[in-house]
């Protein structure tokens, strides 16, 4: 019950004090450039990687990169960026 | 995030792991602030990635903890590469030595040839060029240069009319015109003295010959002075006349000295800057303290470097400015009509020939126009003014 008040809180902070909410609510950033580059700040860190498959932990859930030929150009504590040949992003939900 | 450069120059290493569970040995390192970049995906538990060197040290303890195996594949960067150069540094150093002792060959006078003088003359030629620190194993950018070896030679010796020198790769070619002087005939054949000019005689020594002139006659050019014909009518013989005859000539001439003017010298003070060009750039290499002169002459000598027969793009440049001066002189009246007068006798004592002598002098006309003197003078001039003209046979009077 209290966790749920305070996302509903921090929610309502984003929403209307115009904070970014991937701050208020620890989501991930992804940002891609085309088919070939993609950043991700905020993962938990890595669960499989293979040359089609990357599979991140999030704060909540999961995310599911799928393409050809990937290799992870930096990978740092919080921050990854993959190169490749990127066809899908999917979320996962727990 | 460091960029390449700074990899480069830290050292990579690539990792090469495997084994089970290599996506949780890759967290562990990077939350133990092992950084991580190009992880690449070589089949099911075979990872490859890269470490900085200082970080492969302590990979060690991490994948122990896992159940995965990592191998050190390829190490790449500067202290790989200096590692790698100290090992083969004696071929380098050899190499560079090899390159310097060629650089200094190819800049080396190896070789001086002199042409076209007589073997005198070109002893003493050499021996100047000694003295000039011209001699074979001399470094060309360090001697003088072809121009200036030409002026000095030309200067020093007397016995030479011009001398050219080139360069060419590291042999320096002198070609040297010598001063030939008109061998005198031994034994001339039957000659005349006749008159060069128009003169009136003032002195005679026949040493051959019968002259036909006498003291205080007037000559005119191309008469006959002393004859090659002697003895009586019909057993006349033909010899070459000889002697001198000394005319009384007079010669005007017109001076014209401007009272005041302006000269540029030299005050002696010069700054000498030195730079290596490298195709367009120079680099200074000593540049003369900011010499600050108002007016100054620069002087520039350019010395190229060789390496074998090719010129280098690279030259050794001097350039001296040398600070000048403007001057005035100003002549007083009386210094002007002395310097004119010299300047006049001057003139003519160049065009006169060496036996003749200036007698006396007599200014017609002196005058003050403009800031100018102009000056009218004549000269008063004994001269040998016998030529020889040699009788052709069978065409006597």
């Amino acid at each position: 019950m209290a966790k749920a008040w305070g996302k509903q809180i921090r929610n309502w902070l984003a929403k209307h004090l115009e904070l970014p909410p991937d701050v208020m609510m620890d989501l991930p950033r992804i940002t891609m450039i085309g088919q070939i580059h993609i950043y991700i700040e905020n993962h938990k860190g890595l669960l499989a990687f293979s040359d089609k498959e990357l599979r991140l932990l999030l704060t909540q859930g999961q995310l599911l990169i799928k393409g050809k030929s990937f290799v992870i150009k930096t990978i740092l504590p919080e921050e990854i960026l993959l190169e490749g040949e990127i066809n899908q992003v999917v979320f996962i939900r727990e | 995030m460091k960029n390449q450069w700074i990899h480069y120059f830290s050292g990579t290493v690539t990792v090469t792991a495997t084994g089970q569970g290599l996506e949780r040995l890759l967290n562990t390192l990077v939350r133990n602030q092992i950084s991580v970049w190009n992880v690449k995906w070589r089949g099911p538990n075979e990872l490859i990635f890269c470490v900085s060197l200082a970080d492969a040290k302590k990979l060690r303890p991490f994948v122990r903890k896992h159940k995965c195996k990592i191998l050190f594949a390829k190490r790449t960067g500067f202290p790989f590469f200096a590692k790698k150069m100290l090992r083969n540094s004696g071929f380098l150093a050899g190499a560079l030595i090899f390159m310097i002792v060629i650089f200094l060959l190819s800049n080396m006078i190896w070789k001086i040839e002199i042409e076209g003088a007589e073997p005198a003359t070109e002893y003493k030629i050499e021996k100047a060029l000694k003295e000039m620190g011209v001699t074979r194993g001399k470094l060309q950018f360090l001697t003088e240069t072809p121009e200036s070896i030409q002026h000095q030679l030309t200067s020093k010796i007397d016995e030479i009319t011009w001398v050219g020198v080139k360069l060419s790769g590291t042999t320096y070619h002198l070609r040297v015109v010598e001063k030939s002087e008109p061998k005198k005939k031994e034994n001339p054949g039957p000659q005349n003295l006749v008159a060069k000019k128009k003169a009136v005689i003032v002195d005679m020594f026949v040493e051959e010959g019968e002259p036909r002139v006498e003291i205080h006659d007037l000559v005119k050019p191309g008469q006959i002075l002393v004859s090659g014909e002697i003895g009586k009518e019909g057993e006349t013989k033909l010899v070459p006349a000889k002697g001198e005859i000394y005319g009384e000539i007079w010669y005007r001439s017109d001076v014209v000295l401007p009272l005041e003017s302006r000269f540029q010298v030299f005050s002696g003070k010069e700054a000498r800057s030195r730079f290596l060009q490298l195709g367009k750039i120079s680099i200074p290499l000593w540049s003369a303290e900011k010499s600050g002169f108002k007016n100054f002459e620069t002087e520039t000598s350019t010395r190229e470097f060789r390496f074998l027969n090719r010129r280098l793009p690279f030259a050794y440049v001097t350039e001296i400015h040398r600070e000048s001066e403007i001057i005035t002189r100003k002549y007083s009246d009386q210094d002007a009509l002395k310097v004119a007068r010299e300047m006049a006798r001057r003139d003519l004592q160049n065009k006169l020939p060496e036996d003749a002598v200036i007698k006396d002098e007599k200014i017609l006309h002196h005058s003050n126009r403009n800031g100018k003197v102009y000056l009218k003078i004549l000269f008063h001039v004994y001269e040998n003014i016998a030529k020889e003209q040699p009788i052709i046979q069978g065409e006597s009077e």
